[in-house]
């Protein structure tokens, strides 16, 4: 199943809700939860899936306004230098351990939104990555158990400012609306693994990333386990995975997204997330 | 002024510190949290008017709650006391490096700071922290001070083995931040480069130092930040930590279940914890 995040309109109240074939059904009308992140909290994501399966739709896909999956995660963890492929041409000795950075929820950008290319640095890149939402809660998570708490995936751009990264990681990530995160959530039994997924990046049109999930250094289940080890993993916690190569920092000239540009990242088994670049 | 967030007859509430006592604000209303209360510029007013209040209960006796319960953001500076810098064996910085860390790191004044399971390398690092007032972007160094509502003290307790993995790992065990005791406002602190951090472990000093040793100052890291998104009412933006720190010490210092680590910073109080080994 499919989940969003969304509103009608440009002005409308926030919701959530069922993606099918024929439309979108809202199920903050068909229970007590106001979000996505809140019904994965209390884990009925399935049972109110199912009864969004039942009766019409609220309304059609062309007229809701996507907000990102996740609204108001309570973190958002992402991998760095990840891909094989991404960490040779970004120059890196391949990592001994997962490297982590967290983003802003204030950094996020629902599908088909803007993302902005701020006024300080014209260096902004892009990065599509697969991300998983976190269901079950949870401390020292074995590697065996991890994928028992992932609720479902969904893909992330995470725009990267280079100059101010070369600052610090952090820095060059948490820049203000900088991360498309959807365009929807695919609930977890759709991808029992996600280590066999393809993902492809397109800037203006043109493919720019193309890899497959089995290429990560650390695998979902690792990265999982690994925060686990240091913070309890909350209900609707985003975990982007990390890049694969064809990043614009690595091209010869670079290549920077402006505004006027559309990004788009495609992932098998999710769908294509897309964003149009303005400038702040 | 002196605000504090602390738990109350009815659950979480905030309140202003009055001699030995503090009067509860939230239950007076409208705003049920410190945050809230900057977030609509009614701080100042709203602490004014409570100055001739008779206290509701003895800050002896209070559950404190983290300054900031539940901040949009914490930014911290790392490596940014010259003395730390060369200490811990870093080059001296030409830009500011931040992390971020989560709200599940928070711990508050008299609570307890989890040493992990994973890891003996628990470290102690005392900071300066400044709280937003107001949201802020693009502002300028001349200008910056202006955004900040108080000024309070974190310990940013680092797990110093996963943070040679990744910094973020490091700085992100849960229950690792302490930060309190209260947040004291800006028009008592003119220029926060004239406070001065003092860490005790156990009674003894391990960090001793003046403010004015910042490598980048807390008007350039506001300024910087603004740059980068905008900052919110509440955010709590921690400024770096001096020398003294275990992991620079010979042996290595850890801290472990049964310590009693504090900080005290000038003009805003003294922020004690307790160690426990996570179970």
């Amino acid at each position: 199943m499919k989940f969003i995040s969304y509103k009608l309109g440009a002005d409308g109240a926030e919701t959530w809700g069922l993606v099918r074939e024929d439309g979108v059904v809202d199920l903050a009308q068909h229970g007590p939860h106001k979000t996505l992140r809140a019904a994965i909290a209390a884990g009925d994501l399935e049972a109110l899936g199912e009864s969004g399966m039942l009766g019409d739709p609220d309304t059609v896909l062309p007229d809701v306004t996507f907000l990102p999956v996740i609204t108001d995660p309570d973190k958002i963890l992402c991998a760095g230098l990840n891909y094989k492929d991404h960490v040779t041409e970004t120059a890196n000795t391949l990592p001994t351990e997962l490297q982590l950075f967290m983003r802003s929820t204030n950094t996020l950008v629902g599908h088909c939104g803007e993302m902005e290319r701020p006024r300080v640095s014209d260096h902004y890149d892009f990065e599509g990555e697969l991300t998983a939402i976190i269901g079950k809660g949870g401390r020292h998570i074995s590697e065996a158990d991890a994928l028992d708490h992932v609720a479902g995936y969904t893909i992330f751009i995470d725009g990267s400012v280079r100059d101010y990264q070369k600052h610090s990681v952090t820095a060059g990530k948490n820049f203000y609306k900088s991360g498309p995160l959807g365009p929807w959530m695919v609930s977890a039994d759709e991808i029992p693994d996600p280590a066999t997924m393809e993902l492809t990046t397109r800037l203006n049109g043109e493919v720019v990333q193309h890899s497959t999930t089995d290429m990560l250094l650390f695998s979902v289940p690792y990265i999982i386990a690994y925060i686990s080890r240091f913070t309890p993993l909350e209900p609707g916690d985003v975990i982007a995975t990390g890049t694969p190569s064809g990043v614009g920092a690595r091209r010869t000239p670079p290549l920077w997204m402006k505004a006027g540009d559309r990004i788009e990242v495609e992932i098998s088994k999710i769908g294509t997330l897309w964003a149009d670049v303005v400038d702040e | 002024m002196q605000f504090v967030s602390y738990i109350g007859a009815g659950g979480a509430t905030w309140g202003l510190v009055v001699g030995d006592g503090v009067v509860d604000l939230g239950a007076r209303g409208p705003h049920g949290s410190l945050k809230a209360a900057i977030a609509a510029g009614e701080l100042m007013e709203i602490g004014a008017a409570a100055q001739g209040e008779s206290p509701d209960a003895a800050l002896a006796d209070i559950a404190y709650l983290p300054t900031i319960s539940d901040p949009e953001q914490i930014f911290c500076a790392g490596k940014n006391y010259k003395d730390h810098v060369e200490e811990m064996g870093f080059e001296m910085p030409d830009h500011l490096t931040l992390f971020i860390k989560a709200n599940s790191t928070l711990v508050p004044h008299r609570g307890t700071m989890i040493r992990p399971k994973v890891s003996e390398c628990l470290d102690f690092e005392g900071e300066i922290c400044a709280v937003i007032g107001r949201e802020t972007r693009h502002v300028s160094e001349a200008e910056a001070l202006d955004s900040i509502a108080g000024y309070t003290i974190m310990v940013d307790g680092s797990v110093r083995d996963f943070q040679k993995h990744s910094v973020t790992a490091g700085k992100n065990f849960v229950a690792t931040g302490p930060l309190g005791p209260v947040m004291t406002t800006a028009d008592e602190i003119p220029d926060p480069a004239t406070l001065h951090v003092t860490t005790r472990l156990n009674g003894d000093v391990v960090q001793d130092c003046a403010a004015d040793m910042l490598i980048f100052d807390i008007p350039y890291i506001i300024s910087y930040l603004s740059k980068i998104t905008p900052l919110q009412p509440g955010d709590v933006v921690a400024t770096g930590s001096p020398a003294g720190s275990g992991a620079g010490r010979e042996p290595l210092l850890w801290m472990k279940g049964g310590d009693k680590l504090e900080v005290e910073v000038s003009k805003i109080g003294t922020l004690a914890v307790d160690i426990v080994d996570e179970k």
